[in-house]
């Protein structure tokens, strides 16, 4: 996965035309008056797969989604969408592209299907085929028991819900969500991205922009922005790997540990500095890989008499890794 | 082809989500189709198609004859001017004309009689607290009828006298016509001194005929020479003081008789003359007698025909400007507020990432709106044609035309003025100075007659101008279709149109 995308430190001038590639971006900057909404974003992602954009608010992430529709014209660099500049965009092209805003902009004044039916009508899809589509769409989402209703009259997340199903009304290859799941509650939440995955599943590329930090772990790609610029890119476990410096390791055992067990585990060659020493007589150890580490450790107590109580890798929750990286990337004051 | 078919769906896209949306407002459409009827119905109920009445105090000195003529004439002067009363004091007069008591104030002169035998004419002044204009004007005329029947009423106290004095003049032309036969008989008789002593008399008699019937008849004389006469032959009074001329004549010629004749026949014959003259002279005077002193002192008065097949109410007249005002204001207001929304709501988001072109989107939102407006226009139209009787000389099929067309024009400003604002409270605004220069430059209010040709460009850029001039022609004059307005008139609406297309387009590619 990893050589099919770049960070903004392996410049290369010109985007990638590739079927394999649903968007390629070399240095990619929006100026609104003299300052930068988004700097320089230079990235390659892959059709099929889900592509997480992660930060906090204002930093950059629905420019860069206006960008990449051709909504906003880029200050400096190139973008490919399907192979296309988004500023040639043709009307064919527009056909396999979908697009979630931010907000809810359907008309509240219509019901749901007839806000589906507009939607339909956007892309020209015919009255005859449309009627399956909308009714697929209206099973997919769970709004079918609904659709006589007027959108004003639905709950939040059912308008997003229909703002999704429109989004896909005309079966789009690529798919540009942006905070689909802002506002809405955790239950709703998961909800939608199992019809993310359903969607990736059958081969649709997403990008979705999300302030959720917990939501990178259902991506299968996830960029971290700041302050308008890309600060990491990579699956969400070398996310993790990256941020912390590889994987941990939680062992506790039965005896108060000694003050010098810590400096000791330290010098074993797979394990990285950071070692902690936690409350329960647990030792928190990073080191190059977990499932090798594992039985190496356990001989290594061992070896010191020390009963071993329990030994597991600890999953550290997507919250401290994305504060890791923030912290680490300098970007921490904008958060 | 296929993409022909997508086109076409993408446009009609517009086209139901904007008819559904109205339909959804079951109020906004009463209210659009009934508000105008209603309020047309109450104009034509409630509007008085007479000129005001004026509440009018007399100023005067109480003792002068000009008093009890006004006393006396006032009340009947004019229907429109209601006589409250006459005072000595012109300041208490115009304190009540202050407080709004009364409405006019006429002071009359003082002295008229002296002024006017020093040769120059006696004012009336009259004194108002009106603001409007119009109202200013009103009073100032309904003075000016004050003074001029005022005018009228003295020189028929004239012309009745004159008449009065005819019946003097009947009586010498009576004595006359006697002392010429009296003459004719003393000559045939032979008795010269009897007849000259007639002559003597008849001569008498003749010179003050003359001096008062010069009088009389002058008056018919002036009219006579102000308005000429049509007929071959001479008037009445133009034969009278030519008579007059002749027994003048006549008389005059008739020597002084002399003694020793044998015969006084060509005396006899001029008398004969005389006589005859004198006769048709009475006559003549009768006739003068017979004339109205109204009718010697106005000769003239006006009546107006229309040719047109049916006589018309302010609200029949007014009809067609509130139609197309209406029809425009709602085009204008709709297609303002349509794009706009669309911006603000994010929605043009939406059709910017989808495939519909800037193009489609017009074509979809026009013919929305234009079926909207052609509703709204059809049953607001049967309601007044049917439900209160407006006239329709003309051919529906050229109303419907005009309508079309004005719906059309009307759309372009609203959609340029929705690609313009930045809010939909500015689009309100600006759909709002459209409508203040549709009342006052449409010719909806003032005759376009009555503006400068520089400002006749803002009347000639509007929809409402033309469609006000196409549907008072077909609606009120049973014409067809003028080409020159309903060229104008679409050839505004693709301007507009070609302009609200850039904008879209520019909105959608770089906004």
């Amino acid at each position: 996965m990893t050589e099919i995308y770049t960070t903004p430190q392996e410049k290369v001038q010109e985007p990638v035309v590739s079927p394999d590639l649903a968007i390629s971006v070399r240095g990619l900057s929006k100026m609104f008056g003299d300052e930068y909404a988004v700097k320089n974003l230079s990235f390659d992602f892959p059709r099929g797969k889900i592509f997480g954009l992660i930060g906090p608010s204002g930093c950059g992430k629905t420019t860069t989604v206006r960008m990449l529709t051709g909504i906003y014209t880029p200050t400096e660099g190139e973008a490919r969408v399907l192979g296309i500049d988004p500023r040639q965009f043709s009307s064919n092209t527009r056909e396999r592209i979908g697009y979630m805003p931010q907000l809810f902009v359907l008309y509240p004044d219509l019901s749901v299907i007839e806000n589906l039916n507009f939607s339909a009508s956007l892309y020209g899809i015919g009255f005859i085929r449309r009627r399956k589509i909308i009714r697929d769409l209206l099973n997919f989402v769970e709004l079918d028991p609904h659709k006589y209703k007027l959108a004003r009259q639905i709950s939040g997340g059912m308008q997003r819900r229909l703002s999704l199903a429109a989004t896909l009304i005309h079966e789009p290859e690529l798919v540009f969500l942006d905070e689909p799941t802002a506002g809405i509650d955790p239950v709703l939440r998961n909800k939608f991205w199992e019809h993310f995955r359903t969607l990736s599943d059958s081969g649709k590329t997403l990008l979705i922009t999300t302030q959720y930090v917990g939501e990178a772990i259902y991506c299968d790609i996830v960029g971290v922005m700041g302050q308008g610029q890309m600060i990491m890119l990579d699956t969400p476990e070398g996310l993790r790997k990256r941020a912390l410096g590889g994987e941990v390791v939680d062992i506790q055992t039965s005896t108060p540990l000694e003050w010098d067990v810590a400096y000791q585990i330290r010098q074993i060659p797979f394990v990285q500095k950071n070692v902690e020493i936690k409350p329960d007589n647990t030792l928190r150890v990073t080191v190059d890989e977990a499932s090798t580490a594992i039985p190496h450790l356990l001989d290594w107590f061992k070896e010191r008499n020390i009963p071993v109580e329990s030994i597991n890798e600890y999953i550290p929750p997507f919250d401290d890794v994305f504060i890791q990286i923030i912290q680490e990337s300098g970007y921490g004051q904008s958060i | 082809m296929a993409n022909l078919f997508k086109s076409f769906i993408r446009s009609m896209s517009f086209f139901r989500k904007e008819i559904v949306e109205v339909i959804r407002q079951p109020r906004l459409i009463l209210t659009l189709v009934f508000g105008p009827f209603l309020i047309l119905l109450l104009f034509g109920v409630g509007y008085r198609n007479e000129p005001r009445a004026v509440r009018t105090v007399f100023v005067t000195d109480e003792s002068s004859e000009l008093a009890k003529q006004i006393k006396e004439n006032a009340p009947t002067i004019s229907p429109q001017l209601i006589y409250v009363g006459t005072i000595p004091d012109k300041d208490p007069a115009l304190r009540r004309l202050a407080s709004g008591e009364i409405d006019l104030v006429i002071v009359a002169p003082e002295n008229a009689y002296e002024t006017i035998r020093s040769n120059q004419q006696a004012t009336f002044e009259l004194y108002h607290n009106e603001i409007d204009p119009a109202q200013i004007g009103y009073v100032e005329y309904l003075g000016q009828v004050v003074v001029d029947e005022v005018n009228r009423r003295v020189l028929a106290s004239m012309a009745q006298q004159g008449q009065t004095e005819a019946s003097d003049i009947q009586q010498k032309i009576g004595d006359a016509r006697s002392k010429a036969a009296a003459m004719k008989d003393a000559l045939r008789s032979g008795d010269i001194a009897q007849a000259r002593s007639q002559q003597a008399e008849l001569r008498a008699r003749i010179s003050d005929i003359s001096l008062a019937v010069g009088a009389s008849a002058g008056l018919l004389g002036g009219v006579q020479q102000n308005v000429g006469s049509n007929s071959s032959s001479s008037t009445p009074e133009d034969e009278t003081l030519k008579l007059l001329s002749e027994i003048q004549n006549s008389t005059a010629n008739t020597n002084d008789l002399q003694d020793g004749k044998t015969s006084y026949d060509t005396e006899i014959q001029d008398l004969e003359k005389t006589e005859n003259d004198l006769a048709d002279l009475q006559n003549k005077l009768t006739e003068f007698q017979s004339i109205s002193p109204n009718v010697l002192i106005r000769p003239f008065q006006s009546k107006s025909i229309s040719i047109s097949k049916v006589q018309f109410t302010p609200m029949d007249f007014f009809t067609p400007g509130v139609i197309v005002l209406l029809l425009q204001h709602i085009a204008v207001t709709i297609a303002a507020l349509s794009i706009v929304r669309e911006r603000r709501s994010g929605t043009m988001e939406l059709f910017r990432v989808s495939p519909i072109s800037s193009a489609e989107t017009l074509v979809g939102k026009y013919l929305s709106y234009m079926i909207f407006g052609l509703f709204i226009g059809a049953i607001l139209s049967l309601l007044l044609a049917y439900g209160l009787r407006v006239p329709m000389l003309g051919s529906w099929q050229d109303f419907s035309i005009v309508i079309v067309a004005v719906l059309f024009a009307s759309l372009g400003i609203g959609f340029i003025i929705s690609l313009s604002a930045q809010t939909e409270s500015q689009a309100v605004q600006l759909s709002m100075i459209i409508l203040l220069l549709s009342v006052f430059f449409s010719g909806f209010l003032l005759d376009l007659r009555y503006l400068l040709p520089s400002v006749k460009v803002v009347s000639w850029a509007l929809p409402a101008t033309y469609g006000s001039v196409l549907l008072q022609s077909i609606m009120l004059r049973g014409r067809g279709l003028i080409p020159l307005y309903i060229f104008g008139l679409v050839g505004i609406g693709i301007a507009l149109m070609v302009i609200a297309w850039f904008l879209l387009r520019y909105r959608m590619r770089h906004e």
